[in-house]
């Protein structure tokens, strides 16, 4: 069922869907944390988003997920410009919508939709269903006012409801039905982009594969791009071909769906994924052992140093502490931020971003070394990228030179 | 583009409904009025209060039915010498020509002048309740939903209206009104009770719009009004329609906490004389009731009475109203 206007738009690619729709670059949103008092002065920042950068392509999906609090809904909300960036740039279909004012940002209105968390706070208890579904289509005059109700039952029966109860107030609906009406109210202005916020976080288990199903539906049929939500690996493992894992308000690791379910590079997101039952391993018997991760997610406020997971991993190092890592592509559709991203138990015993960052294996900066001019903060992949297998050849024979310095009883040159 | 009608498809649910029976849904408020139509007490204020909207609409109709007549004494004819009506209590028995009997000195009728005053309670309450809650609705939702100086700028300003005594403006007001407009009576009137209605709504709206703003603080935060916003509703549109229904039961509370308290303000304004003059008012006959009670009682009860039988119709009433919109404060 090809709509011939999408047929027809600008596909620059074989219709695989190549064209970023959404791409996001250096995302930054820093929210003032104000002291108490009649004299309210800005005493610091919670860095809630701290320079993200992805894409999501033509009708793709891309999942970004990381514990709550993270940054995630903040990054949906910026792109459906109910908050405004501190910096960064965010481009719809090639045109930026970071600066737009509310009114030049109205007409978009109808490309970026979103579906909320709650189905019990995002449907106003005060109107009925025909309402909330025919507001936009309303605001929007997507159809003569004579047609909204006709075409509210379209869009009731498309998310799988009974159009006749399009009179009904939303108390009257179970969660899982709710989450359908506020999908049919984002469907109601033919979105080319949907923020899906944890959708199904709020639901019951047995429902969750149903609103996942009907999203999955809707994509399919609409070829709408998703950029879906969620708090843990497993709801987008069947939903998005790509998946961006936050950690603090940064992107920590950003793959495609097998390379990150398969062979992730980051402490974090093997954490993360640890906790996730595996079907494939347990089928055979294996058990993958549970990586249990110490302490708190640090606070926004004040984020560690360097490495913002340091304070909980595992591996952290002098380096960790002094340089922040960079999202370093190590594949072809492969980017991670760790100075010692490797498989599980396979990570690499030297830095592998020395180069990128110009600093030496601790941090120091190296003196002529100039940091690599890679775009460490470009949105989606480059061809070439920093091959993990060299490296390591490389940096065996570093630790073995080390190895073989130390017992001379003097530092390597790099360490004076 | 996208979504073509005709191209839609039935993606089928096996997700049980909630609710099958009646197709059509009741609204919040529809329930909450049911819950009150089932009140007994409630119906019996309604009934009392209706009875007063009706003497208060129809006041000269009933004057013309009783055959009474308003400031239609003659001091000369209706009274005797010791200044006591010449017919009806206190001295005469009960009659018809006068069934709340006359005023001493004046011989005005006191039935004529008991309708009218329910017209002046009546009207000036719900003049007062109307105004202040429409000032506060848009002071409330207009602070709750502006962020920095303008929140804070109309929360000084409730905290000011809030500290003024409403019974010194009022008296203060009073006699300014006079000396200007003291040369014309005929506008006087006018002013003054422009002048109480003027006083009465504007030290009236600060508790609503109090709430309201509070109201709107929790419920902007909700993911319907994020939803709105994410559509492009306009802001009007976000205050007056997605906010404003969710804000019936704080608005319904207080207009039924204004009535009462406007109609006792009234008649108590005017008994401290500085509320209307020239219109009767029950708050005046008190004043003027006051030093005859001991010979002449029924002339202070009948406007105590009715006072007394509206404010507590009506309070009794708001309660209901308050149980019936808002279930959670129910005892
Ligand atoms: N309006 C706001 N003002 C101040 N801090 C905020 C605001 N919204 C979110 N935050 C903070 O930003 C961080 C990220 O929040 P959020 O994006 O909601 O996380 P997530 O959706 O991943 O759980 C949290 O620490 C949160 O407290
Ligand atoms: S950079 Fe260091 S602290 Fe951060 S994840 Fe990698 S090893 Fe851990
Ligand atoms: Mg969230």
């Amino acid at each position: 069922m090809t709509q011939p206007e999408v047929a027809a738009a600008p596909a620059s690619t074989d219709g695989s869907g190549q064209r970023p729709i959404l791409e996001v670059t250096n995302l930054r949103k820093y929210f003032p944390v104000q002291s108490a008092g009649v004299i309210r002065r800005t005493i610091g920042h919670v860095q809630a988003v701290d320079g993200v950068s992805f894409q999501v392509e033509q009708g793709g999906a891309l999942g970004l997920v990381g514990e709550s609090g993270c940054g995630k809904s903040t990054t949906g909300r910026l792109i459906t410009r109910l908050l405004d960036p501190t910096s960064g740039s965010m481009k719809f279909n090639g045109r930026e919508i970071g600066n737009l004012s509310n009114k030049q940002m109205l007409p978009l209105r109808k490309e970026i939709q979103m579906i909320f968390q709650d189905p019990y706070s995002s449907l106003n208890p005060r109107h009925t269903v025909g309402t909330i579904v025919g507001t936009p289509l309303r605001v929007h005059k997507m159809v003569p006012d004579k047609q909204v109700l006709t075409r509210v039952k379209e869009l009731l029966e498309v998310v799988g409801l009974n159009p006749e109860h399009y009179n009904r107030y939303p108390s009257e609906f179970s969660g899982g039905q709710r989450q359908r009406i506020g999908v049919a109210r984002a469907l109601a202005l033919q979105p080319k982009v949907l923020v899906a916020d944890e959708p199904v976080s709020a639901l019951d288990v047995s429902i969750q594969a149903q609103v996942v199903n009907l999203l999955q539906d809707v994509q399919k049929e609409f070829n709408i791009a998703f950029l879906f939500i969620a708090h843990d690996l497993a709801v987008v493992r069947h939903f998005c071909p790509d998946v961006a894992v936050m950690y603090l308000g940064k992107i920590v690791e950003i793959a495609d769906r097998e390379t990150l379910y398969a062979r992730p590079h980051h402490p974090y997101t093997q954490a993360l994924l640890s906790a996730v039952p595996d079907v494939k391993q347990a089928a055979i018997g294996g058990r993958r052992e549970r990586i249990r991760l110490e302490g708190d997610v640090p606070s926004p406020v004040n984020p560690p140093s360097g490495c913002r997971f340091r304070t909980r991993c595992w591996m952290a190092q002098d380096i960790c502490a002094k340089q922040e890592p960079p999202l370093l592509q190590i594949g072809p559709k492969h980017k991670v931020a760790c100075h010692f991203a490797g498989e599980y138990g396979a990570m690499p015993t030297s830095p592998i971003t020395l180069d990128a960052l110009g600093v030496d294996q601790h941090g120091t900066p190296v003196s002529g070394a100039a940091p690599s001019t890679e775009d460490l903060i470009k949105p989606g992949f480059s061809d070439a990228y920093t091959n993990l297998e060299t490296h390591k050849s490389s940096s065996e024979r570093l630790v073995g030179d080390r190895i073989v310095d130390d017992p001379k009883g003097e530092g390597t040159a790099t360490e004076k | 583009m996208g979504i073509q009608p005709t191209e839609l498809v039935v993606s089928n649910t096996d997700e049980p409904e909630v609710k099958s029976q009646d197709v059509a849904g009741r609204s919040p408020t529809q329930i909450a009025l049911d819950r009150l139509r089932h009140d007994k007490i409630a119906m019996v204020c309604l009934a009392v209060v209706a009875v007063f909207v009706l003497i208060a609409i129809f006041a000269p109709l009933l004057t013309d039915l009783f055959g009474v007549e308003l400031e239609g004494g003659d001091p000369v004819t209706d009274t005797k010498a010791d200044s006591f009506p010449a017919i009806g209590p206190p001295d005469y028995g009960f009659t018809w020509e006068a069934p709340l009997g006359l005023e001493p000195r004046t011989g005005n009728d006191l039935l004529a002048e008991w309708f009218y005053g329910a017209r002046t309670s009546l009207g000036v309450a719900t003049f007062a309740t109307v105004a202040a809650t429409l000032m506060g609705i848009v002071i409330g939702l207009v602070a709750g939903f502006a962020r920095g100086w303008l929140d804070r700028v109309i929360a000084f300003v409730i905290d000011i209206f809030l500290s003024l005594p409403f019974i010194l403006v009022a008296l203060a007001l009073a006699p300014i009104i006079v000396s200007r407009f003291g040369a014309q009576p005929e506008r006087l009137e006018f002013v003054q009770l422009c002048a109480l209605l003027f006083v009465l709504s504007v030290f009236g709206w600060m508790t609503l719009a109090r709430l309201i703003r509070g109201e709107v603080l929790s419920l902007r935060e909700r993911e319907f009004v994020q939803a709105a916003r994410v559509i492009g509703v306009p802001t009007r549109s976000i205050l007056f329609k997605e906010l404003l229904p969710n804000l019936v039961a704080p608005i319904v509370v207080s207009i039924s906490l204004g009535l009462p308290a406007f109609v006792t303000a009234e008649a108590g304004l005017a008994f401290l004389g500085i509320g209307v003059v020239g219109i009767p008012s029950w708050g005046q006959t008190v004043n003027r009731a006051v030093e005859f009670f001991s010979t002449y009682p029924l002339f202070l009860y009948a406007p105590v009475v009715g006072i007394c039988l509206l404010v507590i119709a009506l309070n009794l009433l708001g309660d209901a109203v308050r149980d019936a919109f808002d279930p959670k404060t129910r005892r």
